[in-house]
């Protein structure tokens, strides 16, 4: 049988330790000050809840549901999780908080104003009355040590302290201690005893420590006063700064010393050397070692402010100054030449690579990003993808076609806006912002063809040279009129106003001189105006292909050969310019290019690498010439010249890469078809047929010569008809030439059969023709040809093989793997859909919420109602007392006055 | 002209009748202010009718019959003899001649809203004339309207004003040019009614209800076509129908080919009947078949035309000039449509990708674009051909007879049935060869071929209408814009780029940048 439940609780109290054996008194007193006293009562406390929860099981509710079996996905911290709740518990501290709060605010209703007690501690039960004052001065001391502000410069002044009986509680020291008036006398003796002892167990204790708080009881009476914080510190730190001034000193004056041999040094080489120096004059020396430092250092100040002042900029020079770096061994001509080659091979490389369309390895991850970010756009900008996009293909909107670019066969336009418009808009120009040179350098006359700059090593003429080369360079030139100055121009407005007297024979003399006047070495500015320079060559080529009747081509290459290597400085400003140009074409006369345009796309061909799979300026290039063969009109002979020069420069293009142009092949069949003596048998031409507007066929009725084509017959058609007969033979036997080159060009095509088998028999055609003797000149040209082409189809057939395109590693099928939720939980919720799981969580958690507030609304209401019954009910009582008493007090008085009255009766009666 | 005398006739009956309920009404009252403007009319009428110099009554006549709304009697005189006077200017051809001038051109719009409206009085108030007017007085208008010239203004008005307000004038209008177009006409007269006939209003669904109360003048009860959307068809078809069998100019045909699917075939309660028109105008080749494939591709979807060799027909018109033509990307849209079926043979569907790859070496970068993808969709839906990319030969002896003598291309060019073309048997080496085009883009397209088959299918209206003019912009930028990379320069600068400078230093051997265009051209 257990024992009784009070036997019970005993046992229990003494485990826990709340009842044991008593305490001695010193042992409480030192609890009670170590604060384990506090502790102990909290653990107390703890250890009783406990033992009643145990003694009364009616307050631990179990579990609404019953537990379940053991699973295994079930998880264990649920099941382990507290089996019960404590109904009582909760209830009884909602109630107090409860009371706290709402009650509070019930009683303060309906009233204004009232006491906050935010003095520290007042509420908190587990500190003693010691306790709480010791905690307030600290935490009051601590205050005026943290300097709150930085700026607050009357922080000793204004601020607020702690005050008891109007006396400060400081620890200055001056502070009167309490005991010291003669208010308390004599009355508190045994605290006047008392006072001694303690303030010795306090000195005792708190020997070393810093923070010791000194109340400040009779401070007077101590003969040597502890220093406070402060004034330690101060101490300290005035140690500290003497020492190290001293140190300082200390150094100076090595450092002086120092100086002093340093100035002996040369003394000592010159004694090394065997040569006596002069004695220089000895500087008057200072007793400066018994004298004061400072005053030391006073005196030698005027003189070490010069030496200072030199020194730092000595030191300034050096630091801008660059390292010295061993230079490199001066290379024999054989590595000279060897490097030479290496470079040439590296960028060799470089343009195949560019060619095959592989990035360069430094540009690729610029490349990539730009890439990225290209098309991250485009995702943004559209949500529908355009295959075509991938391949650089946009639909943009264009605007309205201009009616002459007409792509049909059937009505083809013929454009006849030849009309050139200079779309240069001049701009304002002011004399007065041409900068006035000051260097009036000249160099020698020719430029060394070898180099890449073509004005290196002339560009900064010595002083003294400048007079000899210019006497020179006059000779030369043949004409004094030639100025040696000229401002860079800023359009080519100016420029040709620059050029108006100048012949053109001197013209890259001119250029030369501009170049060298304005290098960007002699001045910042000069590079931006070189660019613009650079773009003005350009637009002048155009114009004087265009302009001028014969222009000289020695001139125009010239003039090209510095806009190329003006392009090796100014790439961007020269490929804006090329650009330019070819925008101007595509815009006004895509289908009838002029003679500036052929020069241009010329000079395109050898500023650029024509090569690359891709080139800001060679592609577009590539297309105006692509379209104008595809598109141009044939009208005359002179079409056909134009379009001979075009389908050449197509060949120099492709010379290095090799690519292939439909547009090509398409016009020089054209052509020769157009041109030949007789029409093709109209059989099944595999390029599309373009009949010339007017009949430009080779007349079989006189005898022809063939002569090579000059840039001139671009610009001018030959009125005789003999002429213009020996220029149509001529442009057969161009057109056959270009197809024997474009031959040899893609010999190596997969499809050279499909190509050429039409060119062949056009060909064939041709020679058919040519057996008139009239022709006889150009026949063995055309059976060259053909030749050249049957052995180039003959190798081409041996080499075919049917396609294998794709080797590719086979397509792995696509594959579904289930999604498999590892450690997986019934209780939790696995919505793939992020967003839905969101509001399902919110959903959840707002009924909590609601349930939660509502029912906490409810027992606030069932609280306040509770109140006001037992303030009623109080009331009532009250008032029931005081209607008890006054009732009884009214009853004895009435008693006593019965009594009085029974008392009168009966001594009346008694009297009677 | 039989219709002069037609109208004449009328019109005695017209004035005959009109003399009955007049004497009638004059007994009534007001006789004589009535019998004043009745001789007035008259007399003015008969003026008109004496010398040109009276035309100026026309317009006294048109002010009276505006004037008093309010009394009915004089107007209908004033109406009548107003007809007769238009009716005797319109048999004069006065109408269609005075339109030469400008001033002239109002009076011929105001001729034609008073006859309209001369021929709706007509119509109202003579019980049985209906017929009688309508191939009477209206043919006279619609012939001319039809014949004036410079008549588009008077066209234009009568299209908007009645023709699409009033159904039962557009009816009699398709009766009237079906009529006169039976005929053989001069070009531009057909030309005027394709116009006219185009600009009708849209042919009415099934569901359209013929509201008799709109019409413009009283309908006749008997004429049931009248009333039903079939009738209003049937006169429309007929009017195209004879159109269509009239002598047409090539650049009509194909006009009209080019609007036959959204505005003629509505109109057309039996489709079919443009069978001959388009399968005539399919077998003509060029730019006209191209048209009519839209128009015949139509009636074999819907009508069940059975086109024996469409397909070879359609082979054939891959020329060398369809890539060049205008209508490429229409004719690449309906290629789509009719190589879509996954039914088709797969021999027939590789002559079509073998042509295409042909035509493609000769074709603009904008062309390639297109045939590239759509080549990839035929691909993609028909495996089998795939062996045009990927052939490996198994056959030891075969292989070894490739490696000595090269592979002869089995495909046959000049055969005309898409199935026997043997192209099947062939390779692509054209697309392959053109994967090192000039044009980067174009060079990336053709390289799908030899990339792995990853994506379903292109959309091919992406890749349609790219143009020369597209492509250079797209390069070059319609303004200046920083270029995004520093563009790579030649590193050597040429000796030479036209002269033969500095060639003895080279040992008199021109070789290097640019030595073609100096091999061809003498610049001096």
């Amino acid at each position: 049988m257990p024992p009784s439940q009070l036997k019970q609780l005993k046992a229990s109290l003494r485990e826990t330790g709340v009842l044991g054996p008593q305490q001695s008194k010193k042992q409480k007193r030192q609890n009670a000050k170590s604060g384990v006293g506090a502790q102990n009562r909290n653990q107390r406390n703890a250890a009783l809840q406990a033992i009643r929860d145990r003694f009364n099981p009616f307050e631990i509710r179990p579990t609404a549901t019953r537990s379940k079996f053991e699973t295994t996905t079930r998880d264990d911290a649920k099941s382990t999780k507290a089996t019960g709740r404590r109904p009582g518990v909760t209830k009884s501290l909602g109630e107090e908080r409860r009371r706290t709060t709402l009650l509070q605010e019930m009683n303060s209703r309906n009233k204004v104003g009232g006491l906050v007690d935010r003095r520290f501690g007042e509420n908190d039960p587990t500190m003693t009355p010691e306790e709480r004052a010791a905690e307030r001065f600290a935490r009051e001391s601590q205050k005026k040590m943290r300097k709150e502000s930085m700026f607050n410069l009357e922080e000793d002044e204004e601020e607020f302290q702690l005050t008891h009986m109007g006396q400060s509680l400081t620890l200055d020291g001056t502070a009167v201690d309490d005991f010291d008036g003669g208010d308390l006398g004599g009355a508190e003796s045994d605290n006047d005893e008392e006072a001694p002892r303690k303030r010795k167990r306090v000195g005792e204790d708190d020997e070393d420590d810093e923070d010791f708080i000194d109340f400040g009881e009779d401070g007077e009476a101590q003969p040597e006063r502890k220093k406070s914080k402060a004034e330690v510190m101060k101490e300290v730190i005035a140690k500290s700064k003497f020492h190290k001034a001293e140190r300082q000193q200390a150094k100076e004056d090595d450092d002086d010393l120092r100086e002093e041999l340093d100035k002996e040094l040369p003394d000592l080489f010159a004694a090394l050397r065997g040569i006596k120096a002069p004695a220089k004059p000895e500087p008057p020396k200072q007793d400066l070692d018994t004298m004061n430092p400072e005053r030391a250092a006073m005196l030698r100040e005027p003189e070490g402010k010069d030496s200072e002042k030199e020194y730092d900029q000595r030191l300034k020079q050096l630091t801008f100054d660059k390292r010295s770096k061993p230079t490199d061994r001066t290379k024999t001509e054989e590595e000279k030449v060897e490097e030479e080659a290496q470079r040439l091979k590296k960028l060799e490389e470089d343009r195949q690579r560019r060619m095959r369309g592989e990035q360069l390895s430094d540009e690729e991850e610029e490349q990539e990003s730009d890439k990225d970010s290209f098309f991250q756009g485009e995702g943004d900008e559209e949500s529908e993808v355009d295959d075509a996009a991938a391949f650089g293909l946009h639909t943009q909107s264009y605007e309205p076609r201009p009616e002459l670019a007409v792509e049909d066969e059937d009505d083809f336009v013929i454009d006849d806006d030849l009309v050139e418009t200079r779309s240069n808009v001049s701009l304002s120009v002011d004399e007065s912002d041409m900068e006035e040179e000051e260097v009036s350098g000249e160099e020698d006359g020719e430029e060394s063809d070898e180099e890449d700059e073509l004005i290196n090593g002339m560009t900064l003429p010595t002083a003294g040279s400048a007079t000899t080369s210019t006497a020179v360079q006059v000779n030369q030139t043949a004409d004094g009129k030639l100025a040696f100055t000229y401002p860079c121009p800023e359009n080519h407005e100016e420029f040709l106003e620059i050029i108006e007297n100048v012949s053109g024979q001197d013209l890259p003399t001119v250029i030369q001189r501009i170049r060298a006047l304005h290098h960007p070495r002699l001045h910042p500015d000069n590079k931006a105006k070189l660019g613009r320079f650079a773009e003005i060559l350009v637009e002048h080529v155009a114009y004087m292909a265009n302009e001028l009747a014969e222009p000289s081509f020695s001139i125009i290459e010239n003039i090209l050969r510095h806009v190329h290597s003006l392009a090796k400085t100014h790439p961007i400003n020269v490929a804006m310019a090329f650009r330019a140009r070819l925008r101007e074409i595509s815009e006004d006369r895509p289908l009838s290019l002029l003679p500036g345009d052929l020069v241009v796309l010329t000079g395109v061909s050898t500023v650029f690498p024509t090569s690359d799979h891709f080139h800001s300026v060679t592609t577009p290039a590539h297309l105006c010439l692509a379209r104008f063969l595809g598109q141009c009109s044939l009208n005359g002979v002179s079409d056909f010249v134009t379009g001979a020069f075009a389908s050449s420069l197509c060949l120099q293009y492709q010379s290095v890469a090799k690519r292939y142009m439909p547009e090509f092949i398409n016009y020089t069949l054209n052509a020769l078809c157009n041109l030949a003596p007789l029409d093709m048998p109209a059989k099944h031409l595999a390029f599309p047929l373009r009949k010339a507007q007017q009949s430009v066929k080779l007349a079989p009725t006189k005898k022809v010569m063939s002569r090579k084509l000059q840039f001139r017959d671009v610009k001018t058609v030959p009125s005789d008809a003999q002429a213009q007969e020996d220029l149509k033979f001529s442009l057969i036997s161009l057109y056959v030439s270009l197809l024997d080159t474009a031959s040899d060009l893609w010999a190596d095509k997969s499809a050279f059969i499909e190509i050429f088998t039409p060119i062949h028999s056009v060909l064939t055609h041709i020679r058919q023709c040519f057996k008139n003797k009239l022709f006889a000149a150009g026949r063995d040209h055309v059976q060259a040809t053909i030749d050249k082409i049957d052995s180039h189809l003959a190798q081409s057939r041996l080499a075919r093989r049917p396609l294998l395109l794709h080797n590719h590693r086979p397509l792995a099928i696509k594959s579904a793997i289930p999604k498999f939720e590892e450690n997986f939980n019934p209780d939790k919720h696995y919505d793939p859909d992020r967003e839905r799981a969101e509001n399902n969580r919110l959903k959840a958690e707002y009924k909590r919420e609601k349930k939660g507030a509502m029912r906490e609304l409810r027992k606030d209401a069932s609280f306040i109602a509770r109140e006001k019954l037992r303030e009623k009910k109080e009331r009532d009582a009250e008032y029931e007392k005081k209607y008890k008493r006054l009732i009884a007090e009214i009853q004895s008085e009435e008693g006593r006055a019965a009594n009085e009255y029974e008392r009168e009766k009966r001594e009346r009666a008694g009297k009677r | 002209m039989p219709s002069i005398t037609d109208s004449s006739s009328k019109k005695r009956k017209v004035t005959k009748s009109t003399g009955a309920p007049s004497s009638k009404r004059r007994a009534v009252a007001e006789e004589d202010v009535f019998s004043e403007t009745l001789s007035k009319v008259q007399q003015l009428e008969e003026q008109i009718a004496e010398s040109r110099k009276y035309y100026n009554n026309i317009a006294t006549l048109l002010t009276m019959l505006n004037a008093d709304n309010s009394a009915k009697k004089p107007e209908l005189a004033v109406a009548v003899s107003l007809c007769r006077v238009f009716s005797r200017l319109m048999a004069a051809g006065n109408l269609s001649e005075s339109s030469r001038d400008a001033e002239n051109e109002k009076i011929v719009v105001t001729a034609l809203t008073l006859s309209m409206r001369l021929m709706k009085e007509t119509v109202s108030h003579f019980e049985g004339a209906n017929s009688s007017v309508w191939s009477g007085l209206f043919r006279n208008i619609i012939e001319a309207l039809v014949e004036a010239r410079d008549g588009e203004e008077v066209r234009g008005e009568f299209l908007t004003k009645f023709v699409k307000e009033y159904e039962d004038i557009r009816f009699h209008t398709f009766a009237q040019i079906a009529d006169y177009a039976a005929t053989r006409r001069k070009a531009d007269i057909m030309e005027i009614l394709i116009s006219l006939l185009s600009a009708c209003d849209e042919a009415p669904g099934s569901d359209h209800q013929i509201d008799v109360e709109s019409f413009f003048a009283v309908a006749d009860p008997n004429n049931k076509r009248l009333r039903t959307v079939h009738g209003h068809k049937r006169r429309a078809q007929d009017a195209w129908l004879a159109i269509l069998r009239n002598n047409l100019s090539q650049a009509q045909r194909k006009a009209l080919l080019r609007i036959m699917v959204h505005t003629i075939e509505p109109w057309f309660t039996r489709p079919e009947l443009l069978m001959d028109f388009l399968t005539d105008s399919y077998n003509e080749g060029g730019a006209t078949s191209l048209l009519a494939l839209s128009g015949l591709f139509y009636l074999i979807q819907e009508k069940n035309l059975d086109y024996p060799q469409f397909y070879a027909k359609l082979y054939s018109l891959l020329d060398a000039d369809l890539l060049h033509s205008k209508h490429r990307s229409r004719f690449f849209r309906l290629l789509n449509t009719f190589l879509a079926s996954t039914h088709l043979p797969a021999t027939l569907v590789a002559s079509f990708i073998k042509r295409l790859s042909r035509l493609a070496l000769n074709a603009p970068p904008s062309a390639i674009v297109v045939i590239v993808p759509f080549m990839y969709n035929l691909f993609k839906s028909h495996p089998t051909c795939t062996f045009m990319m990927h052939r490996e030969i198994r056959d030891k002896d075969f292989a070894a007879d490739i490696e000595k003598e090269g592979y002869e291309d089995p495909f046959d060019p000049l055969e005309a049935d898409p199935t026997r073309t043997n192209a099947i048997e062939s390779s692509i080496w054209e697309i392959e060869s053109l994967q090192s085009h000039y044009h980067p883009n174009v060079a990336a397209i053709a390289k799908i071929i030899s990339e792995q088959f990853t994506k379903q299918a292109y959309n091919l209206e992406d890749f349609l209408d790219h143009t020369y003019q597209g492509m250079v912009q797209g390069e070059l930028g319609t303004g200046e814009k920083p270029l995004r990379k520093t563009p790579v320069v030649e590193y050597q600068i040429p000796k030479r780029i036209f002269t033969d400078r500095l060639l003895q230093e080279d040992g008199g051997v021109d070789s290097g940048a640019g030595c073609f265009m100096r091999g061809f051209w003498d610049f001096s």
